[in-house]
């Protein structure tokens, strides 16, 4: 009798540790993904300055409606996404701000030469402290800000598809 | 034999600031914020790269969030602050740690479990051998 219910006990703690666990780990079948910085605030601690070294008013990338797009000339993906920014600046009243993320003035400027320029200004992050706060993790990125708020980000490139889907309903 | 020397001595003479730079990238720190540091780096997870720690990882971003933890240090963050941070900017996807608190279950039913048994295990064979 004591065996029987022993091995009852030791089965019912066995088939409840198998549905604990199974019920926890079914929780995570989503992959997760990186959390993008949607509903933060937009700071800006320190000075900025843009690639010809005039100072940026902070209240330029904190008023209104902004798109931030992080960029550099060593990244290749935003190569691939500049006719696409390019486009949207041609028809549509966006106004686009870029971030150059560590890059050498020279190059930089050389790359908005060469390839157009759709950005009202850059902002020169050579250290990629400015964009190390924002929670930028790469190029290229792209933010909108409305207010200070930042209310969509785009971790990679900005195509049809990505505008459709995260920025074109505020536009 | 004279030219091998000067040679070695050469080779020594130009290894030895590589060394002495390679100690000190983070010079304002002491021995014991370098400890902290390295746990810090080994428990937060590159959110670039996404499958390794930003102590393994050579992308540009672990590098300056290497460099703003050993500022945070030397600014006298404790180790807890620095973890929220860094899950308040990126989520709690980059705290390679484990957290007590959010995961009871996981760690309390194996324990339940094992002390139950150990209960069972013993009065069932001192049942027995009467």
């Amino acid at each position: 009798m004591a065996t029987r219910s022993f091995l009852v006990l030791i089965m019912a703690l066995l088939v409840f540790l198998i549905s604990t666990f199974t019920v926890s780990l079914m929780q995570t079948n989503e992959i997760t993904l990186i959390e993008n910085q949607e509903g933060k605030k937009l700071s800006i601690s320190e000075d900025l300055f843009d690639l010809n070294g005039n100072k940026v008013a902070a209240e330029s990338l904190l008023e209104g409606k902004v798109l931030l797009n992080v960029w550099a000339s060593w990244c290749i993906t935003c190569l691939v996404e500049h006719p696409f920014l390019k486009k949207v600046t041609a028809s549509k009243d966006v106004e686009l701000v870029g971030i150059n993320y560590k890059d050498q003035d020279f190059n930089a400027k050389k790359y908005l030469i060469d390839n157009g320029d759709p950005y009202s200004f850059s902002v020169y992050d050579l250290s990629g402290s400015f964009s190390l706060k924002l929670g930028v993790t790469g190029a290229p990125e792209t933010f909108l800000v409305i207010d200070g708020v930042i209310v969509s980000h785009r971790i990679g490139e900005v195509n049809m598809e990505v505008w459709n889907e995260k920025f074109a309903q505020y536009f | 034999m004279k030219n091998l020397l000067n040679i070695f001595k050469l080779i020594v003479a130009l290894s030895l600031p590589l060394s002495l730079s390679a100690e000190n990238l983070y010079e304002n720190l002491n021995a014991e914020e370098l400890k902290r540091l390295s746990y810090l780096s080994d428990n937060i997870r590159c959110p670039k790269c996404s499958y390794g720690n930003i102590s393994s990882s050579n992308a540009p971003i672990s590098k300056d969030l290497k460099e703003e933890i050993a500022g945070l240090i030397n600014e006298g963050y404790s180790n807890d602050e620095i973890f929220e941070l860094m899950e308040k900017r990126y989520g709690d996807y980059v705290i390679l740690k484990t957290d007590l608190e959010d995961n009871k279950t996981l760690f309390l039913v194996p324990l339940m479990i094992l002390i139950i048994s150990i209960l069972l295990v013993t009065t069932y064979t001192i049942k027995k051998s009467k």
